[in-house]
């Protein structure tokens, strides 16, 4: 009870001095907020919600005889409809072209794709042109545009094979039949290749986080996320080597010899104080995720998942703290101690490089050696959607290793005040 | 027959070479206010740390309330209350803030916590700040609210380590008032100081140390009796005090001389008698005696008579 009463005083104390307050809740925030619209928003990163785009496709593609069965036009269709683009693009075939126009009309579609009737000759003979016409809301911009693309891209594809048709056709003497050959084997690799495995067909819709999310950003997690995580992961480590710094600060203010004064065991005024430790922590990051997911929507990762992870950062950046206060004679000393030490484990475990792109594979191995790396692996885990079973190692060694360094803190500490 | 609070035995305590406190032995009535008087580094802090369990004797033993320092210091915590030299209070919470965390400490909850809480207020003075920070509070409000918190838990012994350092008359004279107050109501006080005239004001009883060791302890008659019928001389010069110090000591009359800051200080068999031999010597060695001031026989005479250096050094 008296160690509770220790630890909330000292929290009491905390939430009363604004630079604590800062450095918990308002620095790795205001931090994150910046680089992210510093780089992840002006790179395209970030975790837009776009609107799906209401596609109504009227494919007059008339195959004849000698296309061997092969149809470009069924083919833009099966592309525009691959589950790649699901997500994006809601395509609904028009009975006709004045039936897809009529729905953009009357707002029922975004945009109406009209295949023309000879768009598999086009794309099998050489010298023969189709247009595909795209018919599409004036208000919208960025739906008819990602459309406009992905067909441009299709047809690209064709028009590649084209050109390359043409010029072994000016070299063998105009044989129609190479351009034929060229245009389906184009046709064959963009089946085999999946619709959109292939880079060139789909560079742009790729939900692959862009520059400004690491490799180790899983799809779907984001810039923001994984700056969040980073920062929160850099802060925990400083609180947790502040709230233990208050250790020191009470042996200097003699208050913590006044407290060994009264009928409280030393046992308990040092529970308490790391007690201390822990609840900052737990306040600390279950304040930082919260907020950080209503101001910055990210999505965490699943519930277990993130309690684990959760759990095993406040666990290690608590014993981190510990240790290195154990070490620290006055508090004069702790502000060169905390900052070096905490900068410098924090690069080397990977905090200031989340979502810096071209960071060699070989970092994601040495960021181990620091407890920061592996908090930060956990975390990139949980935010890639890892279950339970996925984090058990980092989150493992997290336990682990903030145990064993509380320990050696706490022995420390008791032996400075025997 | 009173019972004793407080009883030291032999107690020592070594930092190293260094041995703070040599043997020192004394008794603490129930229900009295006692002094440690000594200049500074004489070891009274140490041996009060000693008494509350912050430093364990290197031999020797003490016992609290009947309690022993070395085999019950828990016992021994709960029956006393340690006012430390130096303010030592969470200046980022209140004045009750301060007093209900210190009160849990001493095993207070509930409503006896928030009622002793009240009564330490309304003792302290502080009711009317309860609530301000105490970082904010004049020294003399941090002086008080450090004795309250050591009264929470109604110690039968309170021991206060020299509580007026540092602080302006007025809340000397508050803190001297209200510690007499807690005699009356049957609290046991030791008291430490290196000013004689609040050990001789406050004391009942008074132990005078120097050098880790306990020289003299009695009343204050009994303390003063040891300089018998000396006047204590106090006498300022126009010149380094050593111009005439050799040929004063051959005076006859003058037991003990002692300089202090260009201030001398010497006992003497009779005043009146041995000052106009002062001045013709002093006239003699080219000295102007610009200052003299005569006291009757008190503790700083004591002091300088048992250990030949005046007290405040």
């Amino acid at each position: 009870m008296k160690a509770l009463d220790i630890a909330f005083k000292d929290l009491l104390r905390a939430f009363k001095t604004p630079f604590v307050l800062i450095m918990m809740f308002g620095a790795p925030l205001l931090i994150t907020g910046l680089l992210y619209l510093a780089f992840g928003s002006l790179a395209g990163g970030g975790d837009l919600d776009l609107q799906t785009v209401r596609v109504q496709v009227a494919n007059l593609d008339r195959p004849g005889a000698q296309s061997g069965g092969f149809a470009a036009g069924e083919m833009l269709v099966e592309f525009l409809q691959s589950e790649d683009l699901g997500d994006m693009l809601e395509v609904t075939l028009a009975d006709g072209e004045g039936a897809a126009r009529k729905a953009v009309e009357e707002q029922q579609a975004d945009v109406a794709v009209i295949i023309p009737h000879d768009f598999t000759a086009a794309a099998l003979a050489s010298g023969r042109e189709a247009t595909v016409v795209q018919y599409e809301d004036p208000t919208l911009t960025i739906g008819p545009g990602i459309v406009e693309d992905l067909v441009s891209q299709f047809i690209d594809g064709f028009a590649g094979a084209k050109i390359a048709a043409g010029v072994v056709t000016q070299q063998l003497a105009a044989d129609e039949t190479v351009a034929q050959e060229a245009a389906l084997a184009y046709a064959a690799w963009l089946e085999s290749s999946g619709h959109g495995h292939g880079d060139e067909t789909t560079p742009s819709v790729d939900s692959r986080p862009p520059a400004g999310v690491g490799e180790s950003a899983s799809e779907g997690t984001g810039t923001i996320g994984a700056i969040m995580i980073a920062m929160t992961i850099f802060f925990a480590f400083f609180m947790g080597a502040n709230s233990a710094e208050s250790i020191i600060r009470e042996d200097e203010e003699g208050t913590l010899e006044r407290l060994f004064t009264t009928p409280t065991s030393q046992a308990i005024i040092l529970g308490g104080k790391f007690l201390t430790v822990v609840l900052t922590l737990i306040v600390q990051v279950v304040v930082l995720l919260l907020a950080s997911g209503l101001i910055f929507g990210i999505k965490w990762g699943q519930p277990l998942t993130v309690f684990l992870v959760t759990l095993g950062l406040i666990v290690v950046a608590a014993g981190f703290g510990v240790l290195l206060m154990s070490f620290v004679k006055n508090t004069r000393q702790t502000g060169p101690v905390m900052g070096g030490v905490l900068t410098l484990t924090g690069m080397l475990g990977g905090l200031f490089t989340s979502g810096v792109p071209n960071i060699p594979e070989a970092f994601d191995t040495v960021r181990l050696v620091m407890p920061q790396g592996w908090a930060m692996y956990g975390w990139e885990l949980a935010l890639q959607g890892s279950g339970v079973g996925g984090v058990l190692l980092p989150v493992g060694v997290m336990l682990g290793l903030g145990a064993l360094l509380f320990a050696v803190g706490v022995i420390l500490f008791r032996k400075r005040f025997a | 027959m009173k019972s004793k609070a407080i009883e030291i035995q032999d107690l020592h305590k070594d930092f190293g070479d260094i041995h703070a406190v040599q043997g020192a032995s004394l008794d603490v009535q129930a229900g009295e206010i006692f002094s440690l008087l000594g200049p500074n580094g004489a070891g009274k802090s140490t041996t009060i740390s000693m008494l509350a369990c912050l430093l364990e004797p290197t031999s020797g033993d003490a016992k609290v309330m009947g309690h022993s320092i070395g085999h019950e210091p828990m016992a021994v915590k709960r029956v006393i209350g340690v006012v430390p030299q130096e303010i030592a209070l969470y200046g980022d919470l209140s004045a009750r803030e301060n007093l209900n965390f210190w009160a849990k400490m001493y095993g207070l909850r509930g409503a006896e916590l928030a009622r002793r809480v009240d009564e330490v207020l309304d003792v302290i003075g502080l009711v009317d700040r309860q609530k301000g920070r105490a970082d904010t509070y004049s020294g003399g409000m941090k002086r008080r609210l450090n004795i309250g918190i050591a009264l929470l838990h109604r110690p039968q012994v309170l021991i206060l380590d020299e509580p007026t350092v540092g602080i302006d008359p007025q809340s000397r004279r508050n803190i001297l008032d209200t510690v007499k107050e807690f005699s009356r109501q049957g609290m046991t006080v030791l008291y430490t100081t290196h000013y004689m005239e609040e050990a001789q004001e406050l004391s009942d009883r008074i132990a005078i140390m120097d050098r880790g060791r306990i020289i003299a302890s009695g009343s204050h008659d009994e303390l003063v009796k040891i300089v018998g019928e000396l006047d204590r001389v106090e006498l300022t010069l126009n010149a380094p005090a050593e111009r005439v110090t050799t040929a004063w000591r051959a005076i006859k009359g003058v037991r003990r001389i002692t300089t202090n800051n260009g201030t001398l200080a010497l006992l003497a068999d009779d005043s009146n008698l041995v000052l106009p031999r002062l001045f013709e010597s002093a006239n003699q060695n080219d000295v102007r005696i610009t200052s003299v001031d005569i006291q009757e026989p008190n503790l700083e005479a004591v002091f300088l008579h048992l250990t030949g250096r005046v007290l405040r050094d």
